[in-house]
């Protein structure tokens, strides 16, 4: 990753502050590739990131500018700051789990219906792990967490017949996609049109934990493991296997099939602004 | 100059427009709604956005996120909503953003009565959000004209000192019709006191410094100067850190650049000081205005009694009760909050007395009646309560 680093990472944040074995880099390195390939400068984009551990590594990586947001509040950030920049500059939101499908999800489904560019990888390490390994909104069934000690007992929103992406695209997200962080060119290759659609994108990738969600789930820490672990229970879409627990690839793809949120407000705004300047002051 | 008979909501949307103000993002709420309202309407005229969010969590969120993309924004709402900016109000203060925030007050706890007046959120406005290490900025205006221009003054305030400032207004100033001015022309502005500052930019790349300083350009995103802010305990680059000794320098300016500068914010009405009262009557926002015709006509009757109105409501003014008088605090709540900041203020050798109304206003022969009772120290037992609260 040196040239990616160099080109666009402050070196302060290098080497992650993720512990050791985190698979966290894997969907960073992934985002800041599928950036190199569609040749974006660190100034085309703001980096946004929240709480938990897929926000705090990631904040302030970025070259460019940076901010972290408050809990699951990130999209209603984004949703203003998308108004006041420039309209071809990008913003990135990489945020954990808990932000997007627990505290955020309200405002991360009104950011989906406005379909306000913004492009949200959710970095799910299955749970809330910097808080020491609780169980989360994607967490598999019959994992014992510190707070499912007896086995994850309620249903999780990547079952088929709850599928988060589905709520997602029903409430107007124009891309989605699902991942594990090992996926690596195919991660790469959603990201990037991701990035591409002026609108609302998101691209939700499993990646292994293996200090404490390891630990629970496993019994270990043992890096192998957990990785063999995830990569064993995903399968692309249309090849499940019985122990299959991420469909992944592309789910939904209608990129830049609506209008962008701000780009139609701004629109709406020069039409009132030119028939009230015409027809003067009422 | 422009005349209108119209509410303070109204007047509030112009005086905010007038600022600069470009973008605003709510929630509809009693009595709050009619600003959202007259943004949405108005707003675009002036090449502005209006933005109705899923919350006032996400409302506020909005409204610092674009003040953080560089434009000037603001947020309304009641005691309900207040609460819910507790997490952007946070941010704000910690990424040194500008934002104004009005608060109409009503009766509460919780919804309450949503159409009558209250001033339930005195320390409410003081402390928005959680964490302390920090001052607040609150303006509480007591008339439609008073709440335009404090909210000219609220926009002019966050600029120079990089933080949201909040206008405590209640139901009363915010839904009651009156006589409003707008001044058009610059002269117009400057006759009425109006203070105005254009939004800047900090350069970066450093975030903050480890001073009182005010006047320093904000942090902006998205002008590539590498800007960083976040909610976390940030180094004067802007970088997250959690070192309790990295942590002193962040508390220290979000403290002392406004507590060391209070001449900037310092706004107050006084009556009747300077004979040494009997009673000085301490009051704010609409209940002021009754308490001032009450102190007035009992001046006409002979009695030495006078009148302090915080207007800047936090960092509380405590440099007016340098007296030694009998005070007395009416205030549109049954708690008495703002008595403990009195007593705290006051010559130790002073007393302290309390009248409450909540949902309506005292009236001039009750406070009549108050006035007696302490010139003849009688007690002063509010009518129902078993015993005297304060």
């Amino acid at each position: 990753m040196d040239r990616l680093s160099k080109k666009y990472l402050r070196a302060r944040k290098i080497p992650s502050t993720a512990c050791s074995g985190c698979g966290l880099g894997q969907c960073h390195k992934a985002l800041v590739l599928a950036l190199d390939e569609l040749e974006y400068e660190v100034n085309d984009v703001v980096w946004g990131t929240s709480i938990g551990c897929a926000g705090r590594q990631t904040f302030a990586t970025w070259q460019g500018d940076n901010f972290a947001g408050t809990h699951g509040r990130v999209y209603a950030i984004a949703r203003g700051l998308r108004l006041a920049i420039p309209p071809k500059m990008k913003i990135i939101l990489t945020v954990g789990d808990g932000d997007a499908f627990g505290i955020g999800f309200n405002h991360l489904l009104h950011a989906a219906r406005s379909n306000a560019q913004m492009t949200v990888l959710v970095c799910d390490n299955l749970g809330y792990q910097s808080t020491g390994g609780q169980f989360g909104w994607t967490t598999p069934q019959g994992i014992v967490t510190d707070s499912s000690p007896y086995g994850m007992s309620e249903p999780n929103w990547v079952q088929p017949e709850m599928d988060v992406l589905a709520m997602l695209k029903a409430a107007g997200a124009t891309f989605l996609a699902r991942h594990v962080s090992m996926d690596g060119v195919a991660l790469v290759k959603s990201l990037k049109k991701a990035v591409q659609n002026n609108g609302f994108s998101l691209v939700h990738t499993v990646f292994p934990c293996t200090t404490n969600f390891a630990k629970n789930a496993l019994g270990s820490r043992n890096a192998v493991n957990i990785f063999r672990w995830v990569k064993d229970h995903a399968a692309p879409m249309g090849e499940e296997k019985h122990n299959t627990l991420w469909r992944t690839g592309i789910y939904h793809d209608a990129s830049n099939s609506r209008p962008e949120f701000s780009a139609a407000l701004r629109d709406s705004v020069a039409e009132i602004q030119r028939r009230y300047q015409h027809e003067g002051s009422h | 100059m422009k005349r209108f008979l119209e509410t303070g909501n109204f007047a509030i949307t112009e005086g905010a427009i007038m600022a600069g103000c470009r973008l605003f993002a709510g929630y509809p709420i009693t009595p709050a709604t009619e600003i959202a309202e007259a943004m949405s309407k108005n707003l675009p005229k002036v090449g502005g956005y209006y933005i109705q969010a899923e919350d006032e969590c996400g409302a506020m969120h909005m409204a610092v996120g674009a003040a953080a993309g560089g434009m000037k924004t603001m947020t309304a709402t009641s005691g309900p909503g207040f609460i819910l900016y507790a997490d952007p109000y946070g941010w704000a203060i910690g990424c040194e953003i500008p934002i104004v925030v009005l608060n109409s007050q009503r009766v509460g706890p919780v919804s309450g009565i949503t159409g009558a007046p209250g001033q339930g959120e005195f320390y409410n406005a003081r402390y928005p959000t959680q964490g302390g290490n920090y001052e607040t900025i609150v303006l509480a205006p007591n008339s439609a004209q008073e709440a335009m221009e404090l909210t000219v003054e609220a926009f002019y305030l966050s600029e120079r000192f990089r933080t949201p400032v909040t206008i405590l207004a209640d139901q009363l100033v915010t839904d009651g019709l009156e006589d409003i001015s707008i001044p058009e022309t610059d002269e117009e502005k400057e006759a009425m006191g109006l203070r105005f500052m254009d939004r800047k930019v900090h350069m970066g790349p450093d975030f903050y410094p480890a001073t009182d300083e005010i006047d320093l350009p904000p942090t902006v995103l998205g002008k590539n100067t590498g800007a960083m802010c976040s909610d976390w305990t940030p180094t004067e680059e802007g970088y997250d850190i959690e070192t309790v000794e990295a942590h002193h320098k962040p508390s220290y300016r979000m403290i002392y650049k406004i507590r060391n500068h209070t001449d900037v914010i310092a706004r107050h009405e006084t009556l009747f000081l300077d004979d040494d009262p009997d009673i000085i009557v301490v009051s704010f926002g609409t209940a002021s205005r009754t308490v001032k015709t009450a102190v007035k006509k009992a001046r006409e009757k002979g009695l030495k009694i006078g009148m302090i109105r915080p207007i800047s409501l936090w960092p509380f003014p405590d440099e007016l009760f340098n007296k030694k008088s009998t005070y007395l605090s009416v205030e549109l709540d049954y708690d008495g909050q703002m008595v403990r900041e009195v007593e705290r203020a006051m010559p130790c050798d002073s007393d302290i007395h309390f009248f409450g109304k909540c949902g309506e206003l005292p009236t001039v022969a009750e406070l009549h009646e108050i006035f007696d009772k302490l010139l003849k120290n009688e007690p002063l037992k509010p009518e129902g309560w078993e015993k005297e609260v304060w």
